[in-house]
């Protein structure tokens, strides 16, 4: 330990690294040589793309929104991962992170879950390789998200719930690492993000970055060349991870994340770590987290459970205090207008989490944020059918 | 107490840490239960910093921080508070026990510093793992407090001697799992150690699970210097306290539970 390099496991620049307690490292060190040793096996890779076709539903199609294009008054492409099994990017990390811990021998599946999908993915990968699951969702995000309760406990999982500290994902998340100390010689803990420990970064995206090589091909094949700008909603950070990763070396492609900014960030209720938040260690990673001044994590607000986190991947960290990508906030009304508005043009439901990269879209002609005539990729990373209860529920005119 | 003086109480033998969150169950209260504690066969103090994400720990202990923060404490009351049980039990050694990002937002030196000042002899952040603790060691070496390693039972034989090397004391975690009592695995526990005093050069320190003065005194014989009880502690926090009018009751159940686990109080020879 000279110190040279600080933090020394898994590191992106500052960030990253492995913050857990001694007693989880035999856990990470099994994952970790896992992923060098099993993940790029051609036999491994088959198995992957395999199941990626014939149960994920890849690849999935770009499509061009020439009405929402319209009114953005930029080109805008989607990528789209909500048409996806579960609706959602989140099929492609636990499909990945499944057969993984199955090649490991691994029998019990954990995860935590916010708003539901990832555990219902996770539930969903579980009843189809015949594993355990358990899903540990606090409290107060299952009275929330009730309907995602049921369907995961219709795959077979157990749903825990998690009734201490604020009761929301972040204490779902200590709950499932509690439970992987102790179990960790049956158990793989599926994580949903690209956040966590090392090598949890890297192996998420690793399964995520699908997204972009895929798009990368596509959007090639079809209009040649590359788009001027990429744009991901940003919670956890795992479906922009996963898009921004194929075109991080090509320097004129700007990155453009979207965090949330719930009620605005002049205000304490938003959960835009990025923008706002302070280097710090959460969830087994130096990153850019919400805290008070002395160091206790803080408790995020956003309409979009999926993004309502207090920490960030620590690979975006890196990618922002770089300057490779940019990371701006979206307001709750500012996504629930741009959720509205890609209903009514395209004729696509979208979930709250990328209706935040929508927001931006939409707004950028006014704010400069994004190049006039610019052409755009957009992460459109959920669908929104998990929504619409909470939708109506607000009583809005559309 | 400083760490040259911890250093010389463990080569005097053994001692039995008690473990008290600062806080709990209210600023006031804590200093006063962490003196009972060392009043009554408290050989060593362990004191916990509250955190809102304490993965390491169980129920009790998660929910006596949890008391704590609700109740306001903060890094730098903690400090205070840390101060004054200092200044009331000068022969105390003190081990923290705080989470890092309490220590990072802070800032290594000005914490290990702060810490000194206020009387800690050691500290243990048990979600900073030896290839990321170099800052953190390093600020604690200039400041003069105690480095801690954690360990746990499947710590491989050259990994724990790192630990050690890297480490003024190892904290051997008993069980494989989060703090909390445990009644079962008990054999194990006196086996491991047993086999990492064989090959470790500083005091072993065990903790997580023990709630019981015969698993103290196996732990001793085992070759722990310290053996720390917690969750049993923040237990009865818990069962007794639900406001002012329950202090007494909470200090005499400390005291004998402290009393008890201490061998002091005639029912088990030590």
């Amino acid at each position: 330990m000279t110190g040279e390099s600080w933090p020394h496991s898994g590191a992106f620049g500052e960030f990253g690294g492995r913050f857990a307690p001694e007693l989880l490292l035999p856990a990470l060190e099994e994952l970790e040589a896992a992923r060098r040793d099993i993940v790029p096996t051609p036999d491994f890779q088959q198995e992957l793309d395999r199941e990626a076709a014939q149960w994920v539903g890849r690849p999935t199609p770009l499509t061009a929104a020439p009405r929402f294009s319209r009114r953005a008054g930029l080109e805008v492409v989607f990528k789209r991962e909500d048409l996806l099994h579960g609706g959602a990017h989140k099929a492609n990390n636990v499909l990945g992170q499944a057969l993984l811990a199955r090649a490991m021998g691994k029998t019990r599946l954990i995860a935590e879950t916010g708003a539901g999908q990832h555990g219902a993915a996770t539930a969903m990968i579980a009843a189809r390789f015949g594993m355990e699951a358990v899903i540990y969702m606090g409290e107060r995000d299952m009275e929330r998200q009730a309907p995602n309760v049921k369907r995961m406990e219709l795959c077979g999982a157990r749903v825990v719930p998690v009734a201490i500290g604020a009761r929301t994902l972040k204490d779902a998340i200590n709950e499932a690492l509690r439970d992987w100390t102790h179990s960790l010689g049956t158990t793989h803990y599926l994580l949903g993000t690209a956040a966590g420990p090392h090598p949890f970064p890297r192996l998420v995206r690793d399964f995520q970055a699908v997204i972009g090589r895929e798009a990368k091909a596509q959007w090639e094949a079809r209009f040649g060349g590359l788009p001027d700008v990429v744009v991901a909603c940003v919670g956890g950070g795992s479906n922009a991870i996963g898009i921004f990763h194929a075109f991080l070396g090509e320097a004129e492609v700007g990155l453009i994340g979207v965090e949330p900014g719930g009620d605005g960030l002049e205000t304490d209720r938003h959960g835009a770590t990025l923008v706002r938040g302070t280097p710090g260690l959460l969830h087994g990673a130096r990153t850019m987290i919400l805290q008070d001044a002395e160091g206790q994590i803080l408790e995020p607000h956003s309409i979009s459970a999926g993004l309502d986190y207090p920490g960030v991947g620590p690979e975006h960290a890196h990618l922002q205090a770089t300057g490779r990508a940019r990371y701006v906030a979206a307001t709750d009304d500012e996504a629930l207008a741009a959720f509205e508005a890609l209903s009514e043009s395209e004729g696509i439901v979208p979930a709250f989490e990328p209706s935040h990269a929508l927001a931006l879209v939409l707004r950028a002609r006014e704010t400069g944020e994004i190049a006039e005539g610019a052409r755009v990729l957009l992460n459109l990373c959920g669908r929104g059918d998990k929504d619409l209860d909470t939708y109506f529920a607000l009583g809005r005119q559309a | 107490m400083s760490l040259p003086a911890l250093q010389a109480a463990l080569r005097r033998g053994p001692s039995f840490s008690p473990f008290v969150v600062l806080g709990d169950p209210t600023p006031e209260l804590s200093v006063t239960l962490a003196r009972t504690a060392a009043e009554n066969g408290g050989d060593m103090l362990e004191i916990g910093f509250p955190y809102s994400d304490p993965v390491a720990d169980g129920p009790a202990v998660q929910a006596a921080g949890f008391r704590s923060l609700a109740g306001g404490t903060s890094t730098r009351s903690a400090l205070r508070l840390l101060g004054r049980i200092a200044a009331a039990c000068p022969e105390t050694p003190l081990n923290l026990l705080v989470y890092g990002n309490l220590v990072h937002q802070i800032g290594w030196d000005r914490f290990a510093g702060e810490a000194v000042a206020a009387g800690a002899s050691s500290l243990l952040t048990p979600d900073i793992p030896l290839e990321e603790a170099g800052p953190l060691r390093r600020a604690s070496e200039r400041a003069g407090l105690g480095h801690v390693e954690l360990a746990g039972p499947l710590t491989p034989r050259q990994r724990l001697q790192r630990l050690a090397e890297a480490a003024d004391f190892v904290y051997l975690a008993g069980f494989q799992g989060v703090t909390g009592v445990r009644s079962a695995g008990f054999q194990a526990m006196a086996d491991r150690l047993r086999e990492a005093r064989e090959q470790v050069g500083v005091p072993l320190c065990l903790g997580f699970g023990l709630s019981r003065r015969e698993q103290i005194t196996a732990a001793f014989a085992a070759g722990a210097s310290i053996a720390v009880v917690g969750s049993h502690f923040a237990r009865i926090v818990e069962r007794i306290f639900r406001g002012p009018e329950d202090e007494e009751r909470l200090l005499a159940a400390y005291a004998a539970a402290a009393r008890r686990l201490a061998g002091r109080d005639g029912s088990t020879k030590n």
